[in-house]
Parts: C-alpha cells; sequence; structure tokens
C-alpha cells in the first residue's frame, strides 16, 4: 500500500471508500475509451457508471436481478400506460409505484428463500436504478423500442465490464498501490478526447463506403 | 490493412465530426438556434428564405385554453418546437364534425390535442428534456415527382452545407416502418444524389443497401430531384443566415410554393455516407479554405468536385427541365369564379359540401401531351368548365358567333371582342383560325400551369377535344423552361408497362 493511501487511512477514512473514488476515474476512463475506440454508445457516461457501483453495492447477481426486475416493470407499464392517455408526471408517478411494488416483491421473495443478499439490498443502488429507469424509458418513446433495448444492453454489459474490473484483486491491489496513477488517466482520457479517427464500430458501419473510397 | 486505414481516413466518423467540424464551426449561439425551430424559421424568413407558414404558437397552459381551434385551417401540423428526431409530430389532412383526420386514418379531438400539447410542455419529446412549447405550421403538400416514393409522409432532401459549398445531399423517403416519418434511424430510407445533376444514384435502409422501396417495389435511382439548382441556392443560404459552419440542411418541396426548408441541423447524421457511396470527410477537405465568391461558384465548386457519377445532362449546360412526350401537369383552377354563389342556391346540401371540397383543392392533376408541333397549348372544352371557366365559355361562343355573322373590317370585330375581355378581367385574349371552313374565333385564356414541378403562366387556347385521349396539349409557347426529350416518355411507359 503507498504511503499516500496510509496517510489517508490514519485520518480515520475507509478503505473501501479510498479504493471507489481512486476507481472511479478508472471506470470513467474505460468508458470513453468504450465510447471512442469501440463506439459502444450506452446513456451517456453516468448511467454505466452509476450502475457499475451500484452493482459493486449489490453484488453482481442481485444488482442485474434488480435492474432487470425495474427494467421490465417499466417497460410493461409504460406499454400499458400508453393506451391511456395520461400527462407525462402522473404517468412517471404510476411508473414509479409499480417499479416499487415489484422491487420489494423481489426482495421479499429473494429473503423467503434465504438470499439475504438480495434482501438486505441497501436502497441506495436501488433508488440510483430506479432513478436510471426514466432515461431508459424516455428512450424507448424517443428512440423506439428496439434502440432503447440495445441502449440499455450496451449500458449494462459496460457496467457488467466495470464490475469485474472493480472485483478483480489485481485491480484492487494496484491502485492502492500506485494511487498516483489518475494523472497517467488524465493523460489518456485528453488522447481520448482528441482522437478523430473511426471508431472500431464504424468500420462496420462504413464498410461498404470504405470499399467504394479511391486512395490516390 | 493499411489501405483499410488510408482508406477510412476518407470517412466522417462520430468523432472527427464533433471534434474537427461540428466542435471548431458550430457556436454554442448557432446551435441554440438551429435547435430552436420557431427563431430559426423567423430568422430564415427575415432573409427571404421560403419556409413553412405558422398558424399559432402555444406557449403554457393559459394560452393552451385560452387556444381558437376554429382558426385553424383543415390541415395542418402541430410541432413540439425542440423535437428532434420528427418526435411528436402530428399531421392532421382533413377535419370531419369537429374532429381532425390524422396520417394514420385516425380522428383525434381537442382533448387529444390537449394531452399532447401537456406532453410536449412537459418536454416529452425535447431531447434535452426541459420545458417544450408547441406549434402549428402548414402542412407542406408533397410534390407529384415525389409522391410514389414516399410512404405517407413528406420526403425532404437534406444537403450538408460547409463553407459555403453543398457537399453531400441524399433524399429522404418515409416508409411504412418508418410511420410516415422521413427520418432514417426510424426505418425510412436515404437516397443518394449526385450533386451535378439532382438524380438519386443508390439507396439505403437500417444502413444497408437497398434497390426499391419497400412498400411501393419502385426502383430508387434515377430518380429527378425537381428544382435541383433552387434546393442548392437555398441550403447555401441558410448556412450563411445561420452562421452554422457545418450544417445539415433539410428541404421539402411543396406542390405549389417549390422547395420550402423545414429545418436546419447543427448535428447533422452521417448515413448520407452510405446513401451517396461517398466519403464525406474527404469531400469537406477538399473544399476547406476555398474562396468562394457567390452561390453560382459555390454550386459550380460543387458539382466539378463531386458530381459526376451520373453522366451530365444537356440540362446541366443549358438550365432547363427536360420533359418527355406524356407528363403529369397540374392546372390551376379560376381565381375568381364568376360562378360561385350565382348557381349555389339550387344546389343540395351534399352538392354544397362537395363543391367546397372540389375548391379546396386547388389545381387539377391531369396527364398532357407534350406537342413540339402546336404553337399554343390547348385544353378541352369541358375542362375549361371544371376549372371554372364556363361562364366565359358561354359568352364568348355566344359573342364570336355573332360577331362572325356581322360585316364589317376586322379591326372593328377585334374590338368589339376586347370589349368583351375587358368585362371579364385580365388574362383573356383570343386567337383567329383561318380553315377550310371559314374563319373561327378562338378563346385564349392565361392560366397557371405546374410541369414538371415548375411553374408557368401561359396562353392556353380552349377547344373541343373531348374525342381525344389527352384533355390536354402542351404546346411551343408553353415550353420555354423546357427541353423535351421524346426517349425520356417512352422509358417510364415501358417501365409501368412492365412492372
Amino acid at each position: 500500500m503507498s504511503e499516500l493511501v496510509s496517510f489517508i487511512m490514519a485520518q480515520h477514512v475507509d478503505i473501501n471508500t479510498v479504493f471507489l473514488l481512486l476507481a472511479l476515474p478508472f471506470i470513467a476512463t474505460l468508458i470513453a475509451g468504450f465510447r471512442q475506440i469501440i463506439g459502444i454508445k450506452s446513456f451517456g457516461i453516468y448511467s454505466p457508471l452509476v450502475l457499475t457501483f451500484a452493482f459493486w453495492a449489490t453484488d453482481l447477481k442481485y444488482g442485474v436481478a434488480i435492474f432487470l426486475v425495474i427494467f421490465t416493470t417499466g417497460t410493461i407499464a409504460r406499454y400499458i400506460l400508453k393506451k391511456v392517455r395520461l400527462l407525462y408526471m402522473p404517468r412517471m408517478a404510476i411508473v414509479l409505484t409499480l417499479i416499487s411494488i415489484a422491487v420489494l416483491a423481489l426482495i421479499t421473495i429473494g429473503g423467503h428463500f434465504q438470499r439475504y443478499g438480495l434482501s438486505s439490498t441497501s436502497i441506495l443502488p436501488i433508488l440510483i436504478m430506479i432513478v436510471l429507469i426514466e432515461k431508459f424509458i424516455s428512450a424507448q418513446v424517443e428512440k423506439g423500442f428496439r434502440t432503447a433495448a440495445f441502449l440499455s444492453l450496451e449500458t449494462l454489459s459496460i457496467s457488467i465490464a466495470g464490475y469485474f474490473v472493480l472485483s478483480w484483486g489485481a485491480f484492487q491491489r494496484f491502485v492502492l498501490e500506485y494511487p498516483y496513477y489518475v494523472f497517467g488517466l488524465l493523460v489518456i482520457d485528453f488522447l481520448l478526447g482528441k482522437w478523430s479517427g473511426l471508431r472500431l464500430s464504424e468500420y462496420l458501419r462504413f464498410r461498404n463506403v470504405i470499399k467504394h473510397v479511391d486512395v490516390d | 490493412m493499411l489501405t483499410l486505414i488510408k482508406k477510412s481516413r476518407a470517412i466522417l466518423g462520430m468523432n472527427a465530426r464533433n471534434l474537427s467540424y461540428i466542435g471548431p464551426n458550430n457556436t454554442k449561439k448557432a446551435i441554440d438556434l438551429a435547435n430552436d425551430k420557431l427563431r430559426s424559421k423567423e430568422v430564415l424568413r427575415a432573409a427571404g428564405i421560403p419556409v413553412p407558414e405558422v398558424y399559432g404558437i402555444i406557449r403554457n397552459r393559459q394560452e393552451l385554453e385560452n387556444f381558437k381551434w376554429e382558426s385553424l385551417p383543415k390541415s395542418f401540423v402541430l410541432k413540439p418546437n425542440r423535437g428532434m428526431g420528427g418526435d411528436g409530430i402530428k399531421i392532421i389532412y382533413g377535419k370531419k364534425n369537429d374532429k381532425w383526420i390524422l396520417s394514420e386514418g385516425r380522428t383525434v379531438g381537442v382533448e387529444d390535442f390537449r394531452s399532447h400539447i401537456f406532453n410536449i410542455f412537459d418536454g416529452f419529446y425535447s431531447l434535452f428534456g426541459g420545458e417544450d412549447i408547441a406549434f402549428f405550421e402548414e402542412r407542406i403538400k408533397i410534390n407529384n415527382s415525389l409522391k410514389p416514393y414516399s410512404f405517407r409522409g413528406i420526403p425532404d432532401i437534406r444537403v450538408i452545407v460547409y463553407n459555403n459549398v453543398p457537399v453531400m445531399a441524399m433524399l429522404r423517403l418515409s416508409t411504412k416502418e418508418s410511420g410516415g416519418k422521413a427520418n432514417l434511424h426510424q426505418g425510412g430510407i436515404g437516397v443518394g444524389i449526385d450533386i451535378a445533376t439532382g438524380i438519386t444514384t443508390q439507396a439505403i435502409q437500417h444502413d444497408q443497401i437497398t434497390e426499391r422501396t419497400p412498400d411501393a417495389k419502385l426502383k430508387l435511382s434515377g430518380i429527378r430531384v425537381p428544382y435541383w439548382k433552387t434546393i442548392l441556392e437555398i441550403a447555401i443560404q441558410c448556412q450563411k443566415t445561420s452562421s452554422l459552419g457545418y450544417v445539415g440542411v433539410d428541404i421539402a418541396i411543396d406542390k405549389e410554393k417549390g422547395p420550402v426548408v423545414l429545418e436546419i441541423n447543427a448535428h447533422a447524421g452521417l448515413s448520407i455516407q452510405i446513401a451517396n457511396l461517398a466519403p464525406l470527410k474527404y469531400r469537406l477537405q477538399k473544399v476547406q479554405g476555398l474562396k468562394i465568391k457567390n452561390e453560382a461558384h459555390a454550386i459550380r465548386v460543387a458539382q466539378d468536385l463531386f458530381g459526376g457519377e451520373i453522366e451530365q445532362e444537356i440540362e446541366e449546360i443549358s438550365g432547363k427541365q427536360i420533359l418527355g412526350i406524356i407528363e403529369d401537369v397540374s392546372i390551376r383552377r379560376r381565381v375568381d369564379s364568376r360562378t360561385e354563389g350565382s348557381d349555389e342556391s339550387t344546389l343540395s346540401k351534399k352538392d354544397k359540401a362537395n363543391l367546397q371540397k372540389e375548391r379546396a383543392k386547388e389545381y387539377i392533376g391531369l396527364r398532357a401531351k407534350v406537342d413540339t408541333g402546336a404553337g399554343y397549348s390547348s385544353i378541352d372544352k369541358s375542362l375549361a368548365r371544371e376549372l371554372g371557366y364556363g361562364d366565359v365559355i358561354d359568352e364568348f361562343d355566344a359573342v364570336s358567333k355573332d360577331i362572325l355573322q356581322r360585316t364589317g373590317s376586322q379591326e372593328e370585330r377585334d374590338t368589339l371582342l376586347r370589349d368583351q375581355f375587358a368585362k371579364w378581367g385580365e388574362g383573356f385574349s383570343n386567337v383567329i383560325i383561318r380553315s377550310s371552313h371559314g374563319v373561327s374565333y378562338r378563346l385564349i385564356i392565361k392560366m397557371d400551369l405546374i410541369l414538371s414541378g415548375i411553374k408557368i403562366n401561359t396562353p392556353v387556347t380552349v377547344i373541343e377535344r373531348s374525342d381525344l385521349k389527352f384533355p390536354v396539349i402542351i404546346g411551343r409557347k408553353s415550353l420555354g423552361h423546357f427541353l423535351v426529350d421524346p426517349s425520356k416518355s417512352l422509358k417510364e411507359l415501358s417501365k409501368s408497362a412492365g412492372s
């Protein structure tokens, strides 16, 4: 463990907090790289980042289970409410109510089957996921179900990848050993920000155009 | 591998678009203007650029409560001001017993509109969330030549302009899948356009190359976009006016008004490259830093640099539209029809309603024969009556018959007729026909015609030709703006016969 980290911990800061705050820049850079180099879209940088940490707080399988329940309930609720014309805010309130009931049912059932990891889930990560769901649902309205579902899937994948990085022992040791690595991330972020080449996904998207380019 | 990377550098990707083109060239102020449809419309109109008319704006609940629904015309479009990607737009085609008819054929009432407008207020359709306002706008009537290709909805033309040069263009068509919207991400079709000629090259749907329209199975290449030069000019003017350095201009073609700007986009999409099978970054780099003197110069530059996928046609040299032997023509009804009111009282309620419906259609569309052997254009008498000239024809027949029986010099006879014309108002004259049957008079009326998307005001003789296949003949005097290519219509006819 580096001197810096030891110093911080000596000031009564929880090691978990130190690790998460030092890991956050890495996850953020990872998401930026996914977007700029590979071309995985996701809902901005905030959603996958927050979801990653929500998964970390709940444990992956429970986190994904809660996420899926929220997502499905939200989608079905929206689908039903589409037929009854309601104003936006009251409609969203109904959606959120149904989600709350569904999540409560899920963790109760989890507790009943001795899944205490599920039943003892703290409210914060659940709240985070509920907040995110509004974005997912409004994307369904704006971009159609297919695109929105795809975006949600991409966001979910990035968050799961982020979760595995967070729970990787070598990464945890590295971060606490070399906390100054975050300055290296700044350089990488800067370079990513200046990267004007095609994204990997765009090579695929524009493959027909590339064929037609004349190189002189 | 090396060539792949080299080739890919010619393509404009998201990263390069945002970093190298939108970032440095589009100021925050200009982007804000583009995202505000009402304000950009105002700015464009002030610059003399044609835009759809605004019928009314609803900014808040109070204005919604006080809105006079009966002030709206029968047909209009309801839009969120900051909506993006065509979301939240309602197109109303007509009115029936206090209900409005939507594009899907559904009818809606004031309550439905109210609830939709509340959603707009809540920012449901605006990309950045946030509050929004709603407005009513003129509905663009689809141009005849593009009509068959579009499933409901209005086709539009997207032109990317950079450094005052129109660098790439595509025609966007709505499909059944896209729900009558011409947006590509909703399943609309993008058709590449040769910038020099305005003729379509190939098409894409969902970023995949496609040959024909999915619904009507029409061939998508070789479509001639009408008013091409005007469209390019308007696109260039839009860039100047909006001060967006990199802009995508969406232009629709109205049946009567011609090209109208629907909106300007600060974040124009990249699929246009696939529709054209051409790299955009390459084109942008070509025009970067060029000193463009004026619009004509800009168009010449674009045509020289990026045109030529399709053979240059005579039209390019002469600037004239090419017609075939058989063409669709729209003829405008008489504006001040004297028959109005006179015999209406005798009509039943149903007939009256029908008459009104007919009148609402300002133009009559027909198939015409282009005949370079004829001097004047001519139309059949019964058609002229349908256009509202019945009384003129009757009076003219009576007067000319009377005159022919009179003795006297030609001059005297002419003055008699001229007096008669003066009574009817402007736009009437006559021609004297000498044939083996003797001398006869023929009525000439100045009419507004739309031929191949171009509006002309031309003298038309009225004759009895109900026995002929075409009720309309387009003669030399009306063909000043056109060239005639006899093979064009033959091609079209054989195509339609084949399918």
